[in-house]
Formats: C-alpha cells, structure tokens, sequence
C-alpha cells in the first residue's frame, strides 16, 4: 500500500470514527498508519524507536524487532569488569519506553528482510509489513580471524564485545587470576566497536589486579595495529597508575599473531609463545550484524553504506542503517554514535512518512575511558553530512599534561553522561 | 466597526506573542519568577527569538548529558527554565572558547546564533520539576 499523503488519510480515519460511518472499521484506521519496523534494541534501536513513537505521537506504528526484555550496555560494562558499577546498574529494561510511547516490542530475532515485499520477517515466522526499517543490529564476530579460536571456545577465551554474560564471564576470570598471572589480549582490528574499549577494558583489569594487591601479575597486548586510539594518554596512564603491569606489542614487534590454543591457554605470536596464560581476551575482527548482510545491506567488507546527509542505506531506500554496522565516515562504532545517527534517522523518517519538519543532520561523539579511580580521558567530535560522508566539524582530545582536578572532573562527566544516555534511551 | 476590527487584532497579536514568551518569563507571569520580573522586561529583547521546534532537534545533541527532567548526575549542569538571554551568553562564552570545557566548546562551536537561540527558546521552555536530584 502506498501512502501519497499520510496526513489526508490520518484525517479520513478520525473523521470516521466521529461520524460512524463508512471508514468505521478500527482495522481501517490501524492501516492508516505508516509503520516503522526497528531492528535491534541496542543504543541505536532503543533511541530510533522511542524518538520515532514520541515524536509522532501516535501517528506511527512502530515495532521494536529485539529478543531481550532488558539491555546490559556495552559502554561502561569495563567500568563493571574494573568493579566501578554493578551488572543492575548497566542493565535497563525496556518496558518504560514501550508504555510509555505505545511502542510493539516483538521478543524475537528478525531473521530476514524481504526488501521486495517489504515485510521483516521474524525467527518464529511472522511477517511484519514495513513503509521503513531501521536496521541497528550491533556487530558480528568473524569467528574464523583468530587461528585456533572459534565460537566453541568462546567460554574459554571470551570476547566480552556483546554485553551481557559473556561481560560477566571476564569478571569472573579477572577475579580468578592468581598473583603473578599473565592475562593476554587479543586486539581487534580496524574497524571496529568502539576503539578505546580494549585499552579501557585493560585499565581495569590493571586495576582490578592492583586493587587485590596481585601486581606480579603482568597484562599483554597483542595488537594487530600500529596505533591505537588515546594511545599516549592511556601509556602515560598505565605507567603512572600501573607500573610494570601492562606492555602494549605492535605488529612490527610481535611480528604477527601465529594461533590461540584454549585447550593449554597458550598464545603464539612470531616473536614470543606465552604459555599457561591465567586469561586470554579475544577480539576478533567484526562485521554488522547478520541480519544486515543477509539483507544485501553490506558491501564486501561487511559494513553498510549509508548516505551522511541522513543515515539512509545507499543500497535500499526503505531502509536507514545506524551504529555499528554503518559506515559512518569520522564518527567512531560507539554508543553515543549509534544514539545521535537515530536521532537523524527518526526525523529522516518522521519527514517522508508524517511530513513533519526536518532539519540538517548533526551528529556528534564523545568517548570516555576509565584510567584509574578519578583518571578519566576523552576524546570526541562534532559532524555534518557531507557529500562522500560524514564529517567532523570540530574534535578534541585530552591532554597529556591536565592535572588530577581535570581528570576528576572528566571522571564525574562520564558518570553524568551515562545516566543522561540511559535516561534518554529507556524512558 | 473598523475600529473595533483593529482592536481585535491587535490583542490577537499580543496573545501569539504571549506564547512566545521565554520559560522564565512564563514562570515569572505564573508567579513562579525567579529572576526580577523588571529584569526579565529588559531581556525581552531575545525572548521569543528562536525556534523552539528547530532548538528541540537540535537538543538531541546536549539530552545525553543535560537531562530533560533536569536531573543532574556528575556535575552535568541541569539547564532547564534558563532566561534565553543568559543560556545564549553561557553558550556564546564556550563558543569563543572562554569557559573551560573541550566538549561543550566543540558543541558550542558549531553553532550559529540563531541555532544558540533555537536551544535557548527549547531549553527555555522545559518547567523545572519539584523533587527532581
């Protein structure tokens, strides 16, 4: 069914109602409405499907596509790994935003998109017709880029990049690391969620370690890449916090990753094997989520095109892609990001269906990485859509030589960032 | 009957301008003031200057950190109910880059006056909520 003019037929269906008439038919009326189907209920979901319902105030019909009840997030899940946060406290639901906004919450996958009938079609089977689909489907892991690691042995070596159980799990293994323990890491690399994760994550494992006096142990990076984001600031951090603990390997140095082997926690790289690791971190190489490469959202990397003036796939003009599984140009796969790109995709959306006011698209990003207790850095931009993509006006970075007052204070704005994007995302 | 015709309009025009009227100003007439009605007279000048539905898009940007409730979490500054005159001088100050803070200069430093003023007429116009931490 094509809508010409949503509007004209919104008011046909009120007008009905009053007169009782010929358009009585509630099912009539519930036609009338464009749908938006949301795919994933992460950062990027949760935003694009509570901004879409409140601010068309009822005059769309939109569908949350996401199995889980709840979402632990991935940002500040270190700061639970480094036991600054508890799991609750990183864990929401999404019943407020559902009541409140009269959003449908299918608990399920969505397992395909039949782009020529425009219908998602969920895991049990369920079709759900579409005018747009905003597809937020987070990231997949390439399980076959690490020699010797795999999904089987995800327990063994975990990830932690999807929060949730597997954040847990590495808790439970930094807890258990005995004094004089060597913890390795597996790097990503580019590009990936978020770039200074590792790097934070490896602050607190520092610290988790320091702060159960076990600073024998000693923390490896395996880093397929040259640099890394932040990368002065957190080698200044480590050695001020963490002398001795954490020694970050390029390529140039480790001379490449040979293989993993969870059966003896042993790590081979061309220069050294490190045998009996008391735990290994991997993170793989990454790609968007399935469903979006399913769909023939992607290009041959993995990642999905978008236009920068409006978070459109370039592929499919029914279909907006946001977070990390789009190519968003300077902007970093991040929650902040994937929560400004819904923003512009909700209003995109709000202006073809319902007409309603649209503006430029503006974007922006910080990052915050827990150092140590009150040590917090930062590093961000603010973007525009620009013709080949999407562009940073402006960015900063902290700095090197701030005092303890500064990082403090960056410290305490992290904490004031994360209840204001959860407040913004879950009620 | 053409004199009573102006008259109408005119007190139609004042009405519309009433709407326009900053958050506080509004506050103020409800008898909630919390800045001298006299001084708010003399601010009047960039009340109901900016567009509220263009500063609420572009509110997208700050409701990550500057709650809508006004909670304030962090020392992140609730910047609700704000004269606009003032949130447009606390914004122009981050602009020229003569308050400290790296985030909210790269935020401010982007905007134009009339997107300052558009926040400050969106921002202006969120109540202040009783109870709220």
């Amino acid at each position: 069914m094509n809508f010409v003019s949503n509007r004209r037929h919104f008011i046909i269906g009120a007008s009905a109602l009053a007169g009782a008439t010929v358009l009585g038919a509630p099912a009539v009326l519930g036609q009338a409405k464009p749908r938006v189907v949301v795919i994933g209920g992460g950062a990027g979901g949760a935003t694009a499907a509570k901004y879409l319902a409140k601010e068309a105030a009822g005059a769309l019909d939109v569908t949350l596509v996401e199995p889980k009840t709840s979402f632990t997030t991935c940002f500040h899940s270190n700061l639970y790994v480094g036991g600054f946060k508890t799991f609750e406290e990183i864990t929401h639901s999404y019943d407020k935003i559902v009541s409140a906004y009269g959003i449908k919450h299918a608990r399920q996958m969505a397992s395909a998109i039949d782009r020529e009938k425009k219908e998602v079609v969920l895991a049990d089977g369920t079709r759900l017709p579409y005018d747009r689909v905003i597809v937020s489907p987070g990231i997949a892991l390439k399980y076959d880029s690490v020699p010797g690691w795999g999904q089987a042995h995800e327990e063994k070596m975990p990830h932690g990049w999807m929060a949730g159980p597997q954040t847990q799990l590495i808790r439970r293994q930094l807890d258990a690391v005995p004094d004089g323990g060597v913890i390795v890491m597996v790097a990503p690399p580019n590009p990936y969620r978020c770039p200074p994760g590792p790097y934070e994550r490896i602050s607190m494992f520092a610290h988790g370690l320091k702060k159960a006096g076990k600073t024998k142990s000693k923390i490896i990076i395996i880093d397929p890449k040259e640099a890394f984001s932040k990368q002065g600031l957190f080698q200044q951090g480590w050695e001020r916090h963490y002398p001795g603990m954490v020694e970050w390997l390029g390529p140039k140095v480790h001379d490449g990753l040979k293989s993993v082997d969870p059966a003896t926690m042993t790590v081979t790289t061309g220069f050294e094997t490190y045998k009996n690791c008391a735990m290994v971190n991997v993170i793989p190489a990454q790609t968007a989520g399935k469903i979006a490469l399913d769909a023939g959202l992607a290009n041959p990397a993995g990642w999905c095109p978008i236009n920068p003036d409006n978070m459109k796939s370039t592929i499919d003009g029914n279909i907006y892609v946001i977070g990390d599984a789009s190519i968003a140009g300077d902007m970093p796969k991040s929650g902040f990001s994937a929560n400004s790109q819904a923003k512009v995709a909700a209003m995109m959306i709000r202006g073809e269906l319902l007409n309603a006011r649209t503006f430029p698209a503006r974007y922006a990003n910080t990052c915050w990485s827990l150092v140590a207790p009150d040590d917090t850095i930062k590093i961000g931009g603010v973007y525009e859509g620009k013709p080949e993509k999407i562009t940073a006006s402006s960015t900063f970075l902290s700095k090197t030589d701030e005092d303890a007052g500064v990082r403090k204070q960056t410290s305490d704005e992290n904490i004031g960032w994360y209840a204001g994007i959860v407040a913004d995302m879950f009620t | 009957m053409v004199v009573g015709l102006q008259r109408m309009r005119v007190t139609r025009q004042r009405f519309f301008a009433a709407f326009a009227l900053s958050g506080a100003a509004a506050l103020a007439a409800l008898g909630l003031a919390l800045v001298e009605p006299a001084g708010m007279a003399r601010a009047s000048t960039v009340a109901g200057k900016g567009d509220k539905a263009f500063g609420e898009y572009l509110a997208g940007t700050c409701t990550t950190c500057h709650q809508v409730t006004g909670r304030s979490v962090g020392g992140v500054p609730p910047i609700l109910a704000w004269p606009e005159d003032q949130f447009a001088a606390v914004m122009k100050s981050y602009r020229a880059k003569d308050r400290d803070n790296q985030v909210m200069q790269a935020i401010a430093g982007r905007l134009s006056d009339e997107e300052i003023y558009a926040l400050a007429a969106y921002f202006g116009s969120l109540p202040l909520q009783p109870n709220i931490k």
